[in-house]
């Protein structure tokens, strides 16, 4: 038994880290697509990067975040203000760019694809933003 | 219902070149409006938030925002079925989105009040109101301009959609720009909207070229 959930469990942290490493450079695969061929918004946002996202998760995402160079560098959530009540949670959000350096959540008032102010979580899989500031 | 290619054919036209194919623009001044906002998203405004255009002039919105796109649209039904908050026998606009740098220009032709909102932005309270007026004219209770020396009573008073700065015999400032109307706030109200999670994905050509 316990040979068969280690078994399952190294599957399982196989499986993710193949996932993550398939999603570490631009384009990433599987239903992701580019935010900018999806809605008007320029290609690269400053301070995120140039954004991807499988149309099927919008509003919340994921949105995977790629820098000048096609390096992911963070996984973003963009949660409605309106959904953050009593009758609706978020659970069992993934993080498919893989482990996480620290998190950042703000407000954001809103942009073609969603429209309605939300919050902005940010899981960074770097620890320096600079590649995406500008 | 007109189209947005329709609207902007009838209202406005985006910057493609020179101003030179219009030439009432050119006989007028050009009121500059800028669209911004915070680097983070966090903030969006128009800036001024309201301004004094003289008949004959024109308006040019302008995306200075590098990480948003930004629309300058009428209040009016032809636009998602929103009220009407221009002047009775004026045309509607809609710019349609503008992405960082574009820019779109309208030429008021009927004197009044004109107010108008941010597509993707509303909700957030990005709103903005236009004043078609002579220098000394006031204007009445729902926007209509009254010339200077006359009564400030419109036709039209009683419709109930007056906000700050379009109150009856509210002499126009000679200044050209009006800042910080606190009340176009109050101008925002959210649309009946589907729930979110079945907010489509909006699909709309960027009409204007970069102006760099």
């Amino acid at each position: 038994m316990k040979l068969v959930f280690a078994s399952l469990a190294f599957a399982a942290a196989l499986g993710l880290a193949s996932s993550a490493a398939a999603q570490e450079m631009a384009p990433p695969g599987g239903s992701y697509q580019k935010v900018s061929a999806l809605v008007t918004l320029p290609d690269f946002l400053p301070g995120l990067g140039q954004l991807y996202v499988d149309p099927a998760t919008l509003p919340a995402g994921p949105f995977l975040a790629y820098d000048h160079d096609g390096r992911l560098v963070s996984t973003i959530y963009m949660i409605p203000i309106e959904d953050l009540n009593p009758d609706k949670s978020f659970d069992d959000l993934a993080s498919p760019g893989g482990a996480v350096d620290h998190v950042d959540v703000y407000f954001n008032a809103g942009h073609p694809g969603v429209e309605k102010p939300h919050a902005h979580v940010v899981l960074w899989h770097v620890s320096d933003e600079s590649a995406v500031a500008q | 219902m007109l189209s947005r290619r329709g609207l902007l054919g009838i209202g406005g036209v985006t910057i493609a070149g020179p101003l030179l194919r219009w030439p009432a623009a050119l006989a007028g001044e050009t009121v500059e409006i800028e669209m911004r906002g915070r680097p983070d998203g966090s903030l969006v405004w128009f800036d001024p938030v309201g301004a004094l255009v003289r008949p004959g002039g024109s308006v040019r919105w302008t995306n200075r925002d590098p990480g948003n796109a930004h629309t300058s649209t009428a209040y009016h039904p032809a636009n998602e079925d929103h009220p009407p908050r221009i002047p009775e026998g004026a045309r509607p606009w809609d710019s349609g989105y503008l992405l960082p740098d574009q820019s779109f220009v309208m030429i008021p032709e009927v004197p009044g009040v004109y107010d108008y909102y941010c597509v993707p932005h509303e909700y957030a309270g990005m709103v903005g109101r236009l004043v078609v007026a002579e220098e000394g004219a006031s204007t009445g209770a729902a926007g209509g301009i009254v010339p200077a020396g006359r009564s400030a009573e419109h036709p039209a008073a009683g419709r109930g959609d007056s906000a700050a700065g379009a109150r009856a015999g509210t002499p126009i400032k000679p200044a050209d720009r009006l800042r910080g109307l606190p009340a176009l706030r109050a101008l925002t109200r959210p649309r009946a909207r589907p729930p979110s999670s079945s907010i489509p994905l909006r699909l709309y050509r960027v009409r204007g070229t970069p102006r760099r």
